[in-house]
């Protein structure tokens, strides 16, 4: 339960900060694609007895590779290549798994992890991650925040886009790397998007956004863990607790998104706000 | 291939064959359109936001059918009315909303014991074992699907290409927006006994990529798109009754065969 605890607050901090470059730049399908593009790595490794880690990192790897081959076709519609990514990937996982005897079991702790049996090596391993993550955006915070609200002018200045954009992406891969065992290979995108979407709805600039989504998301980790560890304890209901953990966060950003709006209804003027607010905001769509 | 001799006389797998043909030709034409207005991540989307109804719709004991559905509109509203919300782009908003209601799934699911089986049939399905009813109702639900996308295929094909001129010749492209969503909403949902609910997408989006590299106009291509829809429905069962494998995954695992070979065909 501590190793556990652990776990969610790393990655509640990792998926807070990088999380915020994530809706900055818009890279949620990204995330969503990743997270699935993942799980046949993992399948591999699960049947050939790999670490896990080294499985899922290749498969984030080959995906990132893959997308920007497949994009570069005329034809081929960057979201399209996605979508196909994710179902190929899908399939062949489920198809590795399924080869195996006492299938289903192994398929649903893939996809929804294990949290609660999180081992010292694992938590390392995260914190490892969440080290390099943070510092990297941290060192490159200038250069990534230019990027996000003026391509252009970024490029002007003479930063190299293309690898900024690479470290970013490979960034992000990182996360749900070390985010699916915990969470399992469909719930991760929720650590890199909620936190971040529900903090854009409270505040403006970057570094206040990343603030609110850390705090946000330590606070619902905590307790949305403990809840299902109340829930299945004491109560003899049981309650997933990677999906706990995840309603939690989106009820937080529902709590955020009333505070926000009740906020604007107090403070402004009914008539004259809705248009002139437009213009005065510092964060771009 | 006595394996795949003995299967075929069976009738499980002659409903299963049947259910697959079906739904990949009707996928494949409702997957033009997605592309054609750029929805995969829509219907990534769906495919997750869909799993709840099906978990309820089970639990309660009504149509799984029903339940998708119903909770598919419902997500949908949700992605409208968070995208209009001037702080979130569009593609955070579809974020937030799948990402909380597969949980919510996953929630319902692991209260109840014999979670994982149902679990499993949900997200990657179990097309040996579609019943009558369930062929009848995709043949249904699909016939009607082909028979709105027909009948408005120009309007559709104007809007997804010249919206604004769609607007301006006096079309409520709002509503034929919409419409779009519902239809690509019922055809995913009917995919679900045949290939689960996640790798519906593969349907929906594979075939109809891989027609479009060969085809130019949007109605060869559709006609393409049925076509390697319900081939790879056929030739992924085969597969997996003689190789031994999920069938779901091996329906998806050959439309995206056919795209990568098609990929390298056309290389141009």
């Amino acid at each position: 339960m501590a190793r556990a605890l652990v776990e969610v607050l790393l990655l509640g901090l990792v998926g807070g900060v990088v999380g915020v470059h994530v809706l900055l730049r818009r890279l949620a399908f990204l995330s969503e694609a990743l997270q699935h593009t993942v799980f046949p790595g993992i399948a591999i490794a699960f049947v050939t007895g790999q670490s896990l880690l080294v499985g899922a990192l290749v498969a984030a790897v080959a995906t990132i590779v893959l997308l920007g081959l497949l994009a570069r076709r005329p034809r081929v519609d960057p979201d399209a290549a996605l979508a196909v990514l994710i179902a190929g990937a899908f399939a062949l996982g489920v198809v590795l798994v399924s080869h195996r005897r006492g299938f289903q079991r192994d398929l649903t702790s893939l996809l929804f992890g294990r949290i609660l049996a999180v081992d010292t090596r694992q938590l390392i391993e995260t914190a490892i991650v969440t080290v390099v993550c943070v510092t990297v955006v941290a060192a490159l915070h200038k250069e990534l925040v230019l990027l996000a609200f003026d391509p252009g002018g970024a490029a002007s200045l003479g930063y190299r886009t293309g690898w900024l954009d690479l470290a970013l992406n490979l960034v992000v891969a990182l996360v749900v790397v070390a985010a699916v065992r915990a969470l399992g290979t469909v719930l991760v995108v929720a650590f890199l998007v909620t936190p971040a979407a529900a903090a854009r709805l409270v505040c403006r600039g970057v570094t206040s956004m990343m603030a609110v989504a850390v705090v946000l998301a330590l606070v619902c980790g905590w307790v949305g863990l403990s809840l299902s560890y109340e829930a299945s304890v004491h109560h003899g209901v049981r309650l997933a607790s990677g999906a706990t953990v995840v309603l939690t966060l989106t009820a937080g950003f529902v709590l955020l998104g009333a505070a926000a709006a009740a906020r604007s209804a107090l403070a402004r003027p009914r008539v004259a706000g809705r248009r002139s607010v437009r213009g005065t905001r510092t964060v771009n769509r | 291939m006595s394996a795949l001799v003995d299967s075929l006389g069976s009738p499980f797998f002659q409903r299963a064959l049947l259910e697959s043909v079906l739904v990949g030709a009707v996928t494949g034409v409702v997957g033009v359109h997605v592309l054609l207005r750029r929805l995969p991540f829509f219907v990534v989307a769906m495919s997750h936001a869909t799993f709840p109804g099906v978990v309820l719709a089970s639990v309660a004991g009504v149509s799984l059918f029903v339940g998708g559905w119903a909770f598919g509109l419902l997500v949908a509203l949700l992605v409208a009315a968070l995208g209009a919300n001037r702080a979130l782009d569009e593609t955070s908003a579809v974020g937030v909303v799948l990402a909380g209601s597969f949980a919510l799934g996953v929630l319902v699911i692991s209260a109840r014991p014999d979670a994982s089986r149902d679990l499993s049939a949900f997200l990657v399905g179990s097309v040996l074992t579609v019943t009558r009813a369930d062929i009848v109702t995709t043949a249904v639900t699909g016939g009607v699907l082909l028979v709105v996308l027909g009948a408005l295929h120009k309007e559709l094909v104007l809007g997804a290409f010249d919206p604004g001129g769609a607007a301006a010749a006096g079309y409520r492209t709002g509503m034929l927006d919409a419409l779009v969503l519902v239809v690509v909403t019922f055809a995913l949902v009917t995919a679900v006994p045949a290939v689960g609910t996640l790798l519906a997408v593969a349907l929906l989006t594979v075939p109809a990529l891989t027609a479009r590299l060969w085809a130019e106009r949007v109605g060869p291509t559709m006609a393409l798109a049925a076509a390697t829809g319900a081939a790879s429905g056929v030739v992924g069962l085969c597969l997996s009754s003689v190789l031994d494998i999920a069938a779901g995954g091996a329906i998806a695992l050959t439309c995206t065969a056919a795209l990568g070979a098609s990929l390298l065909l056309r290389r141009r």
